[in-house]
């Protein structure tokens, strides 16, 4: 009885052996009939196995995973949603705050011109566009803060 | 085309049938394949649920130009052996007494076996380490090709033959210690 082929009968019952391993089994277990009954053994625990009773997961599990799946979807499908509408709002707010320069330029004619007039509606419509762009950014980071932990929680 | 790979693009799209689809081809065997590895149906569910939860969360990672049943297996696996770990420290690879082996006691699944030859090979079978019922389930229960066994343990080919190896031969000393001799010779 060849040690090495020995070793390769169990892996021959289990149908894991490569074609020259599984040549070599079947050329030894010709002449020898100490390994045939041993490959015949094997076999029958190969067919066991395979042959054992196959549960299968309950509709109902089945119906519980396909639901918390889909409620695992629709949150992701929010979290998609409010990071882009995050992005936005932060983008809008940097965007007015940076045209805000630019049309206060074009409105009063120049920085020196806006620095002479301590007062007046140049200086209303520049302090409405901070204003307008300090609360896009408020509302922006208030939105964020509010979403970091449930989104450290799916995580 | 591979339907599972197809499915797979659904589910990164967020489309449901995807799911329906990888699930109504993988359910059953992924479902054999935690009861044979935990021995505990309730952590059986359990890990099955958050298997598919999981794949639903990591479904962006998944190679399609890989098969899709070992990156699922990997999936359950490291989840039930997380399990296993946290309800038995010791190591997975030693035999140990299950807390519900398969085919034994009131277990749903001994119950529906039918012949005693089968009920003797699933008690044998639920004596065995974690990891040696987990790569006999791979091979018999989820019915993987050697590379694909390989892959869903995360080892070389030759290391997942070798552990293939050891399972049935210890398989086998416990059938013949306990059944009738001539059974299994």
């Amino acid at each position: 009885m060849s040690a090495h082929v020995t070793e390769l009968l169990p892996l021959a019952a289990a149908g894991t052996l490569d074609a020259q391993e599984q040549a070599l089994v079947a050329a030894h277990i010709g002449e020898c009939e100490a390994c045939a009954r041993q490959a015949l053994a094997w076999r029958r625990v190969a067919t066991g196995l395979a042959e054992l009773p196959a549960p299968r997961p309950s509709r109902a599990l089945v119906a519980r995973t396909v639901e918390a799946v889909e409620v695992r979807l629709a949150e992701r499908a929010e979290r998609a949603w409010n990071r882009a509408a995050l992005g936005f709002l932060i983008a809008f707010a940097w965007t007015l705050a940076v045209l805000s320069w630019v049309v206060i330029d074009l409105v009063a004619g120049g920085l020196a011109l806006r620095l002479d007039r301590p007062v007046g509606p140049t200086a209303a419509w520049y302090a409405a566009y901070v204003l307008t762009g300090w609360l896009a950014a408020g509302v922006a980071t208030a939105f964020a803060g509010r979403r970091a932990p449930q989104e450290g929680r799916i995580a | 085309m591979d339907p599972d790979r197809d499915d797979a693009a659904r589910l990164r799209r967020g489309d449901t049938d995807g799911l329906a689809g990888l699930m109504q081809r993988h359910q059953d065997r992924l479902f054999r394949y935690l009861l044979r590895l935990t021995g505990d149906e309730p952590m059986a569910e359990d890990v099955f649920q958050q298997a598919w939860l999981q794949v639903t969360e990591r479904i962006s990672r998944y190679d399609a130009a890989r098969p899709f049943a070992p990156w699922l297996f990997t999936v359950a696996r490291n989840l039930a052996l997380d399990q296993l770990r946290r309800i038995r420290p010791e190591s997975l690879e030693e035999a140990g007494e299950p807390a519900a082996p398969a085919g034994t006691g009131d277990d749903p699944l001994g119950r529906a076996v039918a012949l005693e030859r089968a009920s003797r090979l699933l008690d044998a079978v639920g004596t065995l380490a974690p990891l040696d019922r987990e790569v006999l389930s791979l091979r018999f229960d989820a019915d993987l090709e050697l590379p694909q066994l390989a892959e869903a343990l995360g080892v070389p080919v030759p290391t997942a033959k070798a552990r293939l190896y050891r399972a049935l031969a210890r398989l086998r000393e416990r059938l013949l210690a306990h059944a009738p001799a001539e059974e299994w010779r």
